[in-house]
């Protein structure tokens, strides 16, 4: 298949402009979604299975049927193993797939490899091994360093996990690793997160992903609150805790790079920078996500039905014009530099021009500010970002 | 057919006691309906009526049935409404009948508006034949509920009947009753016509349908025609009966019932009630008096977005096609925009109609605390309406003041009676009688007590009071029993400094603080955090009364895009500007429509 659309959409923007997001719209990121755990977390509402490992042999030959019948010619920048949790997977069945990736795309020069891990799951073959394989990027699902939060959110590992998976990481050789952390937990105080803060920032990761807790419907731990067992989380507490994370992280030298992403500088993560600017992505495996030549693209969320067809889709969408201006704005607002406006205006034109009333109320409300060329969120915009992003969606 | 082969007549049932299952066992028994498109509950028409139980548009269907002896008879149903708000309109319906089936539910026994209607019956000499459902359940209670006929009605166990209406069980014993008991149709048949409007409906295609009981003379395809009390003049387009699909026929005589399309827009020129006659040589009386259904209760309907108001209008205009006792005059307020000031019969009906412009007009509305019409007497002597609370004229210019009251029949076991006397006193009511519906043991005695009470204390949660204090065991009926003199004060509602003339309300003076207390209490807890402070305020004229502050919110995020997943993201963003449509802005503040309904369910 030829990106036809992708061509002419990157064709006039190298015509007009000569940016960074350009260059990423000639490339392709790939995510594998491995949806299988140990355990399911009490707060997971994403497709993944405890108990169905049996499955993981059938799953990579499923994938491998997959990758190879949607192959593109756009040269991979990067490849992240999300989960569920891929370091359930055998360092054989990891090459198994990094192999066949390689045999059907073409790599860029320098490719960002990541792979998610429960620090639970973690040894020192299996680590050395993922980083001479090509692995170069750990992501650390370390959620808290407090073992009563970890036991609450259905953790399978406990605070000293983490510590002794990271250090192991650095001795395979890792040297990009990234903690994700979460706040807004039933019951969590203010001081109880700093301590997480500081105990993360100990081990001097280069990334640090802080994401506030989402209740979804359909999660254990949203029923525990709703049947009163647990505390609903304080509204005003978690904007305490983002603060605190903005001010405590800075003091360290890490970049606030996105609403929810922090890095050293030059360890920004390149998989994430496609999704916020709006650039190709394949998603292989269970519910993964693409957006390729225009199209948004969702596989199945059910296990068997991809393991029968790994081709069954639950939706594949043209992005409209309208859509996708939208949507542009809204991730790269998501980005502490915010938009070129200029760049913006080059991409799209009047439908970009008609958020000029949206921006100056936004503005005026505090939310958003100019800052040369660019807008982005303020301070005070960024946890109250969806005021500004709500008003940005086309009229349906 | 001849008269003496006709019988005309109606089922008077509560709620729930089982009327339209009856109504469908006996559509059955007559074949009128084949068993395989036999929709259950045939004669409720809409929708919404269906979902909620309850019948509020009459029709009329025309039975053939032959009876045990050989005899082919035409049985005439015509369907009550049954609900509180229509008393009107069961009262025409009666007009229309010679007998009716008085049911009653046997695990229930009777209610208060059963009662009210079986006087209604009992006034115009109706037949009635009373019947005890639901013998089939377990819980029945045949013996007591024949008691209560016996002792409040007068009936004895001779001439009630027992039935299951779901099981058909005692149904055509039933039937055969209504041929014996219930008398033909009198009236002149070469006399000239006189028929009874006792319903109407628009029909898109037929305009204004009208459904007659004729009384003399007849009417025919063609005729010009004249209804005596409006004097709208008519042509009677098509004629015919419902069996219950219509069928078009050329004529309907003495002591038949069918329908008589008009063409015709407008339908409160054709109000239930009427007679209608010969437009030349017609009759000189009119069967009845009719007077055209008055609004009660008072409320300003405003779009949720102001600038759907013509969209409004023209819901209201479909919606009054097909119900006259729905007024709307055009209202405007600083704060809501374009709206209308509408006029109901009552609370039921005020719902039906809000509930139908969302769902049938995809509308959503605003609408303000319900009002009475109050009567003002000025210190220069006029006497004005007031249905609007924003319109009260300052206190040092009224004289007088004047509210509406009620008579308030209550039927109740026996054991919640205290309660129940205590919060209706508490809500203003004034003792007045009590009845012991039979004699039996306290434990199952019933009552019927009778109060006098301002229809203002009606408005916002007291039936559902009184069934909370009554375990649901509780059904009441009322009537318009004239103006008395009150003390009342209008209570204003700030938002940010911004007076919301939809939150003002008439409290009595010595509740307003209480009232104050609780609808800014109410307030803070249904307008959500919006990016600034917001302060509530509750005041009488320019003297705050009572007070909360709503602080700026600090958290609205989505923290995670999962593995590319921003079709997701998108959807919830949709979702929240969605809901921003449903809000309403006072000011620059957002305040959700749930803020308004909750605020109606706070009593004064």
């Amino acid at each position: 298949m030829h990106p036809a659309g992708l061509l002419f959409i990157t064709s006039r923007l190298l015509a007009k402009s000569a940016s960074a997001i350009s260059i990423l719209m000639d490339k392709v990121a790939i995510y594998i979604h491995i949806p299988f755990c140990l355990k399911k977390c009490s707060y997971c509402s994403f497709v993944s299975y405890g108990g169905r490992r049996d499955f993981i042999p059938r799953y990579i030959q499923a994938l491998k049927k997959e990758i190879s019948t949607r192959v593109v010619d756009n040269p991979v920048a990067t490849i992240y193993f999300g989960g569920g949790t891929p370091s359930l997977l055998t360092v054989g069945q990891i090459r198994e797939l990094s192999d066949w990736l390689k045999a059907n795309f073409t790599f860029d020069n320098e490719i960002e490899v990541s792979l998610e891990a429960n620090p639970g799951t973690l040894n020192k073959d299996f680590l050395s091994e993922l980083r001479q394989m090509g692995i170069n990027r750990l992501s650390l699902g370390a959620q808290s360093f407090h073992n009563d939060e970890l036991k609450m959110l259905g953790r399978v590992h406990c605070a000293e996990d983490i510590e002794a998976a990271f250090h192991l990481a650095r001795n395979a050789g890792f040297t990009n690793i990234n903690l994700d952390l979460i706040y807004g937990i039933p019951g969590q105080s203010l001081m109880k997160w700093e301590e997480t803060l500081k105990s993360a920032v100990r081990l001097g990761p280069e990334h640090l992903s802080c994401y506030l807790l989402t209740l979804e419907d359909d999660v254990p731990l949203t029923q525990s609150i709703s049947d009163g067992i647990l505390p609903l989380p304080d509204d005003d507490v978690a904007c305490e805790q983002y603060e605190l994370a903005e001010a405590v992280l800075s003091e360290y030298d890490y970049e606030h790079y996105e609403l929810s992403n922090w890095a050293k500088p030059g360890f920004r993560c390149q998989h994430n920078l496609f999704y916020w600017q709006l650039a190709p992505y394949l998603g292989f495996g269970v519910a993964a996500h693409s957006f390729i030549n225009g199209h948004r693209r969702a596989n199945t969320g059910k296990l068997d039905t991809y393991l029968d067809n790994p081709f069954s889709i639950e939706e594949d969408n043209e992005l409209d014009k309208t859509h996708e201006v939208a949507e542009a704005t809204i991730l790269g607002l998501r980005l502490t530099e915010g938009i070129d406006l200029k760049e913006m205006d080059c991409r799209f034109g009047d439908m970009f021009s008609k958020y000029k009333p949206v921006f100056e109320d936004t503005m005026g409300l505090g939310l958003l500010e100019l800052a040369g060329n660019r807008i982005r969120l303020t301070d005070q915009g960024r946890f109250l970002s969806n005021e500004v992003f709500w008003r940005l969606l086309p009229d349906s | 057919m001849l008269q003496d082969n006709i019988r005309n007549f109606c089922i008077i049932a509560h709620i729930d006691h089982g009327k339209s299952t009856l109504a469908d066992r006996f559509i059955e028994l007559t074949n009128a309906v084949s068993p395989t498109k036999m929709r259950e509950q045939v004669l409720d028409n809409l929708d919404l009526e269906r979902e909620r139980g309850i019948t509020i548009k009459a029709k009329a269907v025309r039975l053939l049935y032959k009876s045990k002896e050989g005899k082919e008879y035409h049985l005439n149903l015509i369907d009550t409404p049954g609900h509180v708000d229509f008393s009107y309109e069961v009262s025409r319906t009666l007009a229309a009948c010679e007998g009716a089936i008085l049911v009653i539910d046997a695990t229930q026994g009777i209610q208060a508006q059963t009662l009210a209607n079986v006087y209604l019956a009992m006034d115009r000499n109706l037949e009635i034949i009373p019947v005890i459902n639901k013998i089939d359940l377990p819980g029945a209670e045949p013996q007591r509920v024949l008691g209560e006929i016996e002792s409040v009605l007068g009936y004895s166990e001779s001439d009630v009947l027992l039935i299951s209406a779901k099981t058909g069980q005692g149904v055509p014993q039933l039937l055969e009753e209504v041929i014996r008991r219930v008398p033909p149709p009198g009236g002149n048949p070469s006399g000239p016509l006189r028929a009874l409007v006792f319903d109407s409906y628009y029909d898109s295609y037929k305009g204004v349908v009208l459904c007659l009981r004729v009384v003399d003379g007849e009417a025919k395809t063609g005729d010009r025609l004249r209804l005596m009390g409006h004097g709208t003049e008519i042509e009677a387009l098509e004629i015919g009966y419902f069996i219950p699909g219509p069928k078009v026929t050329d004529a309907l005589l003495a002591g038949e019932v069918g329908y008589l399309s008009t063409g015709l827009k407008d339908i409160a020129s054709c109000p239930v009630g009427d007679t209608v006659t010969l437009s030349q040589d017609g009759a000189e009386t009119p069967l009845i008096g009719y007077r055209p259904a008055k609004s009660m209760v008072f409320a300003g309907l405003y779009p949720a977005q102001t600038d759907q108001s013509l969209e409004l209008r023209e819901a209201l205009d479909k919606l009054r096609l097909n119900d006259a006792s729905l007024t709307y005059t055009p209202e405007s307020s600083p704060v809501m925009g374009q709206g209308f000031r509408c006029g109901f019969l009552g609370l039921l009906h005020l719902d039906i109609v809000v509930e139908r412009l969302e769902r049938e007009f995809g509308l959503p509305v605003v609408v303000t605390a319900p009002a009475v019409t109050l009567r003002v007497t000025t210190t220069s002597g006029e006497v004005i309406e007031v249905i609007n609370p924003t319109e009260l004229p300052s206190p040092s210019k009224i004289a007088k003041l004047e509210e509406p009251w009620i008579k308030l029949s209550v039927i109740t076991p026996f054991k919640f009676i205290g309660p129940l006397m205590e919060f209706i006193k508490e809500s203003g009511g004034v003792y007045k009688n009590t009845e012991y519906l039979g004699e039996f043991s306290l434990s199952q005695q019933r009552v019927r007590l009778e109060y006098e009470l301002p229809l203002r204390a009606m408005l916002t949660t007291f039936y559902d009071s009184l069934k909370a204090l009554s375990q649901g065991y509780v059904s009441l009926d009322y009537e318009f029993i004239g103006y008395k003199e009150t003390k009342l004060v209008k209570m204003d509602v700030l938002v940010n400094g911004v007076l919301v003339d939809a939150f003002s309300r008439v409290v009595p003076e010595e509740k307003a603080y209480q009232a104050g207390r609780d609808i800014v209490g109410k307030l803070r807890e249904t307008i959500p955090r919006q990016l600034f402070d917001v302060a509530i305020q509750a005041a009488i004229g320019s003297r705050i009364i009572a007070r909360a502050e709503i602080k700026a919110k600090r958290k609205d995020v989505l923290a995670k895009c999962y593995g590319g997943d921003i079709t997701r993201k998108m959807k919830l963003l949709e979702k929240q500007k969605e809901g921003k449509k449903r809000m309403k802005m006072i000011g620059r503040v957002e305040v959700p429509r749930e803020a308004f309904v909750d605020l109606l369910k706070i009593g004064t």
